[in-house]
């Protein structure tokens, strides 16, 4: 499984967790904080659900790059980084700015919902091209074989 | 990739992109209030998240990837497998229409009607693909 998907796993399950610890306080009334209930739907949907399927979508689906590193899973890396720094201040401003009137956390929600579009914006640019056939999948291969022999003989 | 399974990822794609724009416009109104309207949104971003980007992209994944039949057509006949593909959609669509436009037609109910068929259709479809070839030692 390449680095990538792990990690996507990995931050879903700790979102899985957050999600019902969220949705323990809610349950046990404890918290002061307003806006859990929408936040524990996002952290489960988005954060888990969401998340563990872009995982397991870029490890699967055909046509993976099998390079490691940043620049070869260019569109996945920042589809990670996006999905959850979005999400991870969705879930900082939105109950603090039903509580401070402090603009900085309403900036921060605008700036969330931004992160989270960018981040499935990236996500479909990696995985469009990558819904393909079995013709396709072999038509690519061979035109990578191509360009690498190209590349080896110049 | 079957072309089945392509139309069906291909449109989750869609409506992932989508969904998430109708729930980014009602978490910036949640920060600037941009129109009272702006509420009415919410089970239109549930109903597409929820059935046009995770079910329909199970389903669609599942057609692909479960186990396929010995003989020819490998995953069951083609006609049921369209239908499955349109039924689910327009199942969301009508649904949607229905959230948007005040109507005296019972467009959720049909929506949900086709959803149900386009399930019943999976479940069909699939049903005597769930085994095993491996023989019991």
């Amino acid at each position: 499984m390449p680095l990538i998907s792990r990690t996507f796993i990995k931050a879903g399950m700790i979102f899985f967790a957050l999600s019902l610890i969220t949705s323990l306080l809610i349950e046990v009334n404890i918290s002061a904080l307003p806006g859990l209930i929408p936040l524990f739907w996002h952290m489960l949907i988005v954060g888990w659900i969401t998340q563990i399927i872009f995982g397991v979508s870029i490890w699967m689906f055909p046509g993976r790059n099998r390079d490691e590193g940043f620049k070869a899973q260019l569109w996945g890396w920042l589809t990670f980084i996006f999905l959850n720094t979005g999400l991870i201040l969705r879930v900082i401003s939105e109950p603090m700015s039903g509580v401070a009137a402090t603009g900085i956390w309403k900036i921060l929600l605008v700036l969330s919902a931004i992160l989270q579009v960018l981040a499935v914006s990236t996500y479909i640019i990696e995985m469009w091209p990558r819904t393909m056939s079995k013709k396709q999948q072999r038509e690519k291969r061979k035109r990578q074989r191509n360009r690498k022999k190209k590349e080896e003989r110049q | 990739m079957p072309i089945i399974s392509r139309w069906m990822i291909r449109c989750s794609f869609v409506y992932l992109l989508l969904g998430t724009l109708l729930g980014a416009v009602m978490l910036v109104h949640k920060a600037y209030p941009l129109h009272p309207a702006v509420w009415q949104l919410l089970p239109i971003h549930i109903e597409i998240t929820i059935f046009g980007w995770i079910i329909q992209l199970t389903l669609g994944t599942g057609y692909w990837m479960l186990p396929r039949f010995l003989e020819s057509p490998q995953r069951g006949k083609k006609i049921p497998a369209i239908l499955m593909v349109l039924f689910l959609n327009l199942g969301i669509m009508f649904v949607v229409i229905n959230s948007l436009v005040q109507t005296t037609l019972q467009l959720s109910i049909a929506g949900r009607l086709f959803e149900l068929a386009s399930v019943i259709l999976f479940i069909s479809l699939h049903w005597n693909r769930i085994v095993t070839y491996r023989s019991r030692e």
